[in-house]
């Protein structure tokens, strides 16, 4: 087990995540747009938000991996099928909370339950479990964590 | 004002909000529609569609009285007098905003009662009933306010000054006695899903000040100058209602089911917001210099129709989402026996093929404004100009979403040329990407379909579609958005056709035939709008501002429209207030004062 292999893991596994939840939006399943949702944090221009979005997209990436890697390192084992129990729960969290909760709070650009008339936002909020983007979001979503989650295990597991 | 049954005339409500929801006001002080927590929730006063069991607020002198209403100034706050023969009062109404940071009721709706003169007994009942009036509604005292409840949703009503509540059946009520220079505040605070936040009475004044202010600053920044600048303003803000604030999406109209005729049963819920009303919200907003509102609107239509693009959708949800299962509620007898009372818009459905002119129309203005549009967007929009061409030839329901079945609606097919048009626009200046020579192909296509059959020659008048040779009203928006010139030939002999075949003095009707629901219906008002708009295009600026004046006077008394006007008794009829009547308002007005000024020059 070894922080590279985790790391690598967060590489691979964030491209996975992040394709998958694209062919899910191409073929119509869901219009969440993680690198969209995060680049407008810091600009409204579509084009550089997409940028910006992606970097910090893979940067979370990264993140989780070496949180995981932490937990791995903590109950002295790490695997395909423990790190997709983990990507489990990271969907849970991410679907429930994260994108649901928090990002509204802080997203300077997307309404919220409470935004009334003396504002106007430019993204809409994703809803109880981001339904409002689409009623298989959640599904999508935590399919991709699991995917993202069996990587980074594998790959810490696996690398030495 | 005179009830019917309970029923006050559609025409004496007046509409307040916050951005989430709305709540109609009639001049007799009773809050008779409100749902909660947004716009497409269920009410908790719905006793416009059912005047014994929906539920209401009422707040009146406890006498005989007259009364009328008004804005406060350019606002969306209402003030509604009371003379009563001890003298007068004046009822403050508001859905009020919050600061950014303050612990705030998720909701809020405030009524602060001031003495005028002498001194007026009032009496007022609250009777709060969730889900469509279905279920339970509980009750109870709770730390000198009464809260009411059902499932996840609550109400607390609190009141100061206002005389102390009683508990009757299903109702909270009370009276008071009010002289000059005393104040009284009623306060209903909601929430959904979470704890009830209750305000102090300070709290709930400082806010309902706070919301005047925004409104008078919101207003005063609408940029037109113009004999009709009261009513542009209004109008404004009664769009600025419909704004769903977290999302930016505009609903049709607040209300579900308000009947088109009454007694019939063209009840529709429009708590919805239809993407073919995305060129003429542009078009208003921009022109008004709303530019943040109109670029939410964009970034809302361009996203939240990803989901099913480049197949548009008929309308969506103010959250974006795409589910509107259309239901009936039996329970409710409906307003004045207008049965059923349906919620829910089964035309989502529907193929209505002139959406697509509406959005591109809606790009090609924002593209215009902004100076260009992101890459992504660009593609998408290629992508609906590349379905459009290959789908322009299908069958659809037309504009008025009509339930006799899809047929070739020369109106739609119009509209699909604006579409091809647009797109072909936004490649040339490289916003898109180009496949303008398939683009244009299609759209010669489109224009020779509709020359051999959709123009009747001998009437000198376009027909409604290909197997029906009556005219619809909604023929004169190809004036409007450019596929004919406004001031050719054929545009003259539509607008004579309209005049002749469905004006009824200044209002038109959209059309004589049938549309497979059955039932009269009265004129529609957005289309006496459109034909003061063609008759300004067609430089014929003075029979367009006679027509103007004629259909302001039509409004209520608080300068707001409902969807459909009876010519013979004035009576309102349809969801109130329409968002589209009052776009289709501050077009008709702007385009007279361009066309004046295109005169001058």
């Amino acid at each position: 087990m070894t922080i590279w292999g985790a790391l690598t893991g967060g590489l691979v596994g964030t491209v996975v995540l992040t394709s998958a939840l694209r062919v899910g939006q191409e073929l119509g399943w869901t219009r969440m747009d993680l690198p969209l949702l995060l680049g407008t944090v810091f600009t409204s221009d579509r084009n550089r938000a997409n940028v910006i979005g992606y970097a910090a997209h893979f940067v979370n990436g990264f993140l989780f991996a070496l949180a995981y890697y932490g937990i791995f390192r903590a109950v002295g084992h790490a695997g395909w099928i423990f790190g997709a129990v983990l990507g489990l729960v990271h969907g849970v969290f991410a679907s429930g909370a994260l994108v649901t909760i928090l990002l509204p709070a802080i997203h300077p650009h997307m309404g919220a339950p409470w935004t009334d008339s003396s504002e106007t936002p430019l993204l809409e909020p994703p809803g109880f479990l981001m339904r409002n983007y689409g009623e298989r979001t959640a599904v999508a979503s935590l399919l991709a964590h699991v995917a993202y989650g069996a990587i980074v295990g594998g790959f810490a597991a696996q690398l030495t | 004002m005179t009830r019917i049954d309970g029923y006050a005339p559609i025409r004496d409500y007046a509409v307040i909000g916050d951005g989430r929801t709305c709540a109609l006001v009639a001049r007799d002080g009773s809050i008779d529609w409100l749902p909660l927590p947004d716009f497409d929730s269920a009410t908790v006063l719905a006793s416009i569609v059912d005047a014994e069991h929906g539920g209401c607020f009422e707040l009146q002198p406890d006498e005989p009285f007259e009364s009328t209403h008004r804005y406060a100034g350019d606002s969306n706050v209402l003030e509604t007098t009371f003379r009563a023969a001890g003298g007068a009062v004046r009822v403050i109404d508001a859905l009020v905003l919050a600061q950014d940071q303050e612990l705030a009721p998720m909701r809020e709706l405030v009524r602060s009662v001031a003495g005028i003169s002498g001194s007026v007994r009032m009496r007022w009942r609250f009777e709060p009933r969730f889900g469509y009036a279905r279920g339970q509604t509980t009750l109870q005292e709770q730390l000198g306010r009464v809260v009411a409840k059902q499932g996840s949703e609550a109400v607390v009503l609190g009141s100061w000054n206002a005389g102390a509540m009683s508990l009757v059946g299903n109702a909270v009520v009370g009276t008071f006695e009010l002289a000059a220079g005393e104040r009284a505040v009623l306060d209903v605070s909601a929430t959904h899903g979470e704890p009830a936040v209750i305000p102090r009475r300070e709290d709930a004044e400082r806010r309902l000040a706070l919301t005047q202010r925004f409104w008078g600053e919101w207003s005063a920044r609408a940029d037109y100058e113009g004999p009709w600048r009261d009513a542009v303003v209004r109008s404004a803000l009664a769009l600025k209602l419909l704004c769903y604030a977290p999302s930016g999406a505009i609903v049709a109209a607040p209300t579900a089911s308000l009947p088109e005729w009454i007694g019939g049963t063209r009840n529709w819920d429009y708590r919805f917001s239809w993407l073919r009303d995305a060129s003429w919200t542009l078009r208003a907003l921009l022109r008004l210099g709303y530019f943040d509102e109109a670029q939410a609107y964009f970034w809302w239509f361009m996203h939240a129709s990803r989901l099913t693009q480049p197949r548009l959708q008929v309308l969506y949800r103010v959250d974006g989402s795409t589910r509107s299962a259309e239901s009936e509620l039996d329970h409710l007898e409906g307003y004045r026996g207008s049965r059923p009372v349906r919620v829910g818009n089964g035309a989502a459905d529907q193929v209505q093929l002139d959406v697509y002119g509406g959005m591109l129309e809606a790009v090609f203005q924002y593209a215009q404004a902004r100076g260009r549009i992101d890459g992504g967007t660009g593609k998408q929009v290629a992508k609906i100009a590349d379905y459009v061409s290959e789908h322009w030839s299908d069958r659809d329901s037309g504009i008025w979403e009509v339930r006799g079945g899809p047929t070739h609606f020369v109106q739609s097919k119009a509209l699909c040329w604006v579409a091809l048009d647009r797109a072909c626009k936004l490649a040339e200046r490289g916003i898109v990407p180009d496949h303008s020579d398939r683009w244009r192909r299609a759209a010669d296509a489109v224009r020779t379909f509709v020359d051999e059959n959709g123009w009747d020659a001998k009437r000198g008048t376009y027909v409604r579609a290909t197997n029906q040779p009556e005219l619809d009203a909604s023929l004169l928006t190809l004036a409007l958005l450019g596929y004919d010139d406004p001031q050719g030939d054929r545009v003259a002999g539509l607008i004579a056709a309209v005049q002749r075949e469905l004006a009824d003095g200044a209002l038109v009707y959209r059309y004589r035939g049938e549309d497979g629901v059955g039932g009269d219906e009265g004129a529609f008002v957005t289309c006496s709008f459109w034909l003061v708009e063609a008759l300004a295009r067609a430089g014929r600026i003075d029979e367009a501002g006679a027509l103007m004046d004629e259909l302001v006077g039509c409004g209520n008394d608080v300068g707001l429209y409902a969807e459909e006007i009876d010519p013979s008794t004035g009576e309102f009829l349809g969801n109130f207030p329409q968002g589209l009547t009052h776009l289709a308002l501050v077009s008709a007005a702007v385009a007279i004062e361009d066309a004046r000024r295109g005169a001058q020059s």
